[in-house]
């Protein structure tokens, strides 16, 4: 039954809430158990491919069918989904202690994993749409219970971006269902192929808008950085980790499932890609470079890391717009990396906050001494992220360049090479600032979080080194998933992937890695054993230094490479929106003014000239 | 367990004969140096001296990520050193594309800077901001010229790239693609840290920066792993651009020659200030390579 998956977490959100009202920590325990339950069930969901469940309701006289499906495509973002709340829910149990909205977070959090599970198991638009909604909403309102006080303009500014996509996506239902009188997709799959190119391709335009939002990719990714730096310290690891990949989801089913790629296959192409695919890979491309710079200039932690999701966005975005199997394979992988190691920084970042209370990267350092489990959880995540071996973030990019390369999109290939080698900057920042350098003395009593939050931490790790040693886990269900998308599927085995210029064999990697590892710490042991000195005991070039707060290089760490980027980022895209829609409010007014001007004469012309322009169609209809 | 014991040993002599070539690589460096500033400098075999004088020196550390910090360094020199064709010896270079090897390098970074930046000290902090605004700087040029070889020759296994340079010296990239070798050049020089892109390493400025702290077995540490770094980064170049050679002496020798020319570049020219350095390799080197790469393509 696939309707458990949606409706027994919205059953259970009210439980939660209640319960927790009551008692402390069984809000976070529920919605733990609820994801268990769901994971399990998913895994026992593997392969049946043909599983369909239809719902007929009747409305009015209009009888509306409400379409449920199991496919590879949509397993795998239900089991990202339960697999990220699980590990986020108990992550919360013990972090959201002194937290006032506890029950409300975990009200909206159920209801929002059971509307993911119907977007994703949807089997036509009007279900999308309809949890396409709720999710929104309920994000909505987790986002504006941040701590923080610009957290409620920034979860406003995501409703309203979402709300624009999702009504215009809206449109283009509506629209589908007047001509073919059904919401299925495959019926407006086979609708759209006949229509002319120019209308196809409209619609299919405003369906991927709400995709393009959700998934904050460039020119609408500006909600990103208010709303995962201002939401919950434990709801921007699903924020950034799962639900910006909901969008991909969208964006997956408007290219492969909708015909996009196929209406455009007979357009104008660049070097064998239709110009409006090599549009949206651009656009990606863009996401990666503005995403990395603007990243590499925060002081806020959260803020630094979600315009680092932005920018690994643009990588997903450039693999799934290429539509070659090593394309598609790189944006699937990628997505699943991503998930894995963004939500482990963010995890980590929110251990930070829960311990120290700030997100400004100054106001702290050398918490390693005191969080070694969170210090080693950030350190594997970020060499994930800035793709070194043998972490699973390398594979996916090492696929993604071979695609790139393969095609010889060298605009595209350096974007992603910027992206790349900015992330070493952007990454190392929190690395250096927060977990490394010198102790604040405020900070001298801080503890390693209790093992409840470890354990996630110590789950995601593990992710990463496995997907980082054995790939082939991943490429299973990657290769059903381009199978259905109709897409060849690249050769693989457990621990190979193979490329298009030579061949990925991670095993090789990871033993020859330890191999050198072996050797140098030989070296270390067999010199002389070394003395342990404070941190304050270092050279000084002669200053006598007492004073760990200002013997701390933290703030704008990357200065001179900010100076030469602070005219691109004056120029902010934000502001150029916000002054948009004050002229649009100006222009209003104007025209207001004009037209109401609170005179009766000036109303009895209007109604005269109503009626003249009637006079004057009737006479020549 | 035969077969292993035998990786195991070429492993180490592998690691062995690269370091003590680097530091006669680096001794050589400084004699060159010398002699064009008109001193006599210190005699070829000094780098050997000063290692086996630092492992035998009392050293202090700043914590476990001081010591785990250096370890990683050179372990990920070591490992990525098995990727890279010698001359005739090929251990994992098969397997390995070039875009790895860029890659493994960034694990030594990695942990040298974690490892400098764990002991506290902000010299140390700000070479590390340096050296990665720096990285930013000279990979994209490289990767770009990299992008154009792997997709002309078609294949991006270092031996493939190699290979494809076969039949005589008129064959090298060095002579069909001379602007994409010049610029490589000069990544070579920011790779390693010679002198117009030294400001991570500005001695006079932020006392020698990533260095600052290590002492005794840490700078010995160091030293290798800067020795094995020259090695890895002249046999890319070597490989890529000069056409490789199936000999070890005549391999060294086009390494040697590649050295001795960046050293004395090297020595002639003041310091770039961190972000003209940056702006020098974007305006320039990545603006002709992107050229000399569509060139390729169409």
């Amino acid at each position: 039954m696939l309707t458990n998956y949606i409706f027994i977490p919205i059953i259970a959100a009210f439980f939660a809430y209640l319960l927790n009202k009551k008692v402390k920590y069984t809000g976070g325990i529920i919605t733990s158990i609820i994801s268990a339950y769901l994971l399990y069930q998913l895994i026992g969901l593997y392969g049946k491919w043909s599983l369909i469940q239809t719902i007929n309701f009747s409305l009015m006289g209009n009888n509306l069918e409400f379409i449920l499906g199991n496919n590879p495509l949509s397993w795998l973002f239900a089991l990202m989904t339960a697999s990220a709340g699980l590990l986020i829910a108990l992550f919360s149990i013990k972090s959201q202690e002194k937290y006032d909205l506890s029950s409300a977070f975990n009200f909206n959090f159920l209801i929002l994993i059971g509307s993911i599970m119907g977007v994703v198991l949807a089997g036509d638009f009007l279900t999308l749409f309809i949890f396409w909604e709720l999710m929104t909403w309920t994000s909505f309102y987790i986002i504006s219970g941040g701590t923080k006080k610009m957290a409620k303009k920034s979860a406003y500014r995501y409703f309203i971006l979402s709300a624009v996509g999702a009504y215009t996506m809206l449109m283009a239902i509506i629209i589908i269902y007047n001509q073919t009188g059904s919401f299925a997709i495959g019926e407006a799959a086979q609708y759209l192929i006949n229509l002319p190119t120019g209308k196809s391709l409209l619609l299919m335009g405003m369906m991927s808008l709400p995709f393009l939002t959700k998934a904050g990719l460039f020119p609408v990714h500006i909600w990103v950085k208010g709303a995962h730096g201002n939401a919950p310290k434990e709801f921007s690891p699903f924020l950034s980790g799962l639900m910006l990949k909901v969008g991909v989801y969208g964006l997956l089913l408007v290219f492969y499932l909708l015909p996009f790629f196929k209406v455009m296959e007979n357009t104008i192409s660049y070097r064998g890609l239709p110009i409006l695919s090599y549009i949206f890979a651009l656009f990606g491309a863009i996401t990666t470079v503005t995403g990395t710079i603007l990243a590499i200039r925060q002081e806020d932690m959260k803020k630094l890391i979600a315009y680092s999701s932005i920018s690994q966005m643009g990588y997903i975005l450039m693999g799934i717009s290429l539509a070659t199997p090593l394309g598609i394979t790189g944006g699937l992988l990628h997505m699943m990396n991503h998930l894995i190691f963004k939500s482990a920084i963010f995890l980590t970042l929110a251990a930070v906050i829960y311990r120290t209370g700030t997100t400004k990267m100054y106001e702290m350092g050398g918490l390693i001494f005191k969080m070694p489990v969170t210090f080693a959880t950030y350190l594997t995540a970020i060499i994930a992220l800035a793709g070194i071996p043998p972490t699973n973030g390398f594979i996916s990019k090492w696929v993604i360049y071979q695609a790139l390369i393969e095609k010889g999109y060298l605009f595209l290939a350096l974007a992603a090479f910027f992206g790349s080698i900015g992330s070493f900057m952007y990454v190392f920042k929190p690395l250096s600032t927060v977990f490394l350098g010198q102790l604040k003395p405020q900070h001298e009593k801080i503890k390693e979080v209790p093992f409840i939050m470890q354990l996630p931490m110590y789950v995601l790790m593990g992710l990463m080194v496995l997907f980082g040693v054995l790939p082939g886990i991943q490429m299973n269900i990657i290769t059903k998933i381009s199978s259905q998308l109709g897409i060849e599927s690249v050769n693989y085995s457990l621990y190979t992937i193979e490329g298009a210029f030579g061949s990925w064999n991670s095993m090789i990697i990871f033993n020859v890695f330890t191999a050198g590892f072996i050797i140098s710490l030989i070296i270390f042991m067999l010199a002389k054993k070394s003395k342990l000195v404070g941190l304050l005991d270092t050279y000084t070039s002669g200053e006598y230094m007492n004073d760990a707060e200002a013997y701390h290089y933290a703030y704008q760490y990357y200065r001179p490479f900010d100076r030469l980027f602070d005219n691109f980022a004056a120029r902010s895209l934000t502001r150029a929106y916000e002054s948009l829609a004050n002229n649009l409010s100006k222009v209003g007014n104007a025209l207001r003014k004009g037209i109401i001007t609170g005179n009766g004469q000036t109303y009895a012309y209007y109604t005269v000239l109503f009626f003249v322009i009637l006079a004057i169609a009737g006479w020549i209809i | 367990m035969i077969e292993m014991l035998m990786t195991a040993i070429k492993f180490l002599l592998i690691t062995i004969f690269s370091s003590a070539l680097g530091l006669l690589f680096m001794g050589i460096a400084r004699k060159v140096i010398a002699r064009i500033q008109k001193r006599y400098g210190p005699p070829f075999y000094q780098p050997y001296l000063d290692v086996i004088k630092l492992f035998g020196k009392n050293a202090i550390t700043h914590g476990f990520i001081f010591d785990f910090g250096s370890i990683m360094a050179l372990g990920g020199v070591i490992a990525t050193l098995f990727f890279i064709p010698l001359g005739g010896w090929y251990l994992y270079s098969m397997s390995g594309t070039v875009i790895l090897v860029i890659y493994l390098l960034a694990i030594a970074s990695l942990g040298m800077a974690m490892g400098t930046v764990g002991s506290g000290n902000p010299q140390a902090s700000l070479g590390i901001s340096r050296a990665l605004t720096q990285m930013l700087g000279y990979e994209l040029p490289f990767l770009v010229i990299l992008f154009g070889l792997i997709y002309k020759y078609q294949t991006s296994s270092i031996v493939g790239l190699m290979e494809a340079q076969a039949g005589g010296f008129m064959n090298w990239n060095l002579f069909t693609y001379p602007i994409a070798t010049i610029i490589a050049f000069i990544v070579l020089l920011g790779m390693m840290g010679k002198k117009p892109f030294d400001a991570m390493i500005a001695p006079s400025e932020i006392g020698s920066g990533p260095v600052v702290e290590s002492g005794g077995k840490y700078l010995g540490m160091m030293m290798l792993q800067k020795s094995i770094t020259i090695i890895i980064e002249l046999a890319l170049f070597v490989n890529l651009f000069l056409g490789g050679a199936e000999n070890i002496l005549i391999f060294i020798l086009k390494m040697l020659i590649v050295w001795i020319t960046a050293t004395m570049i090297g020595s002639l020219y003041p310091r770039f200030r961190i972000e003209d350095g940056v702006l020098f390799y974007w305006k320039w080197p990545l603006m002709i390579a992107i050229v000399q790469v569509l060139f390729i393509i169409f």
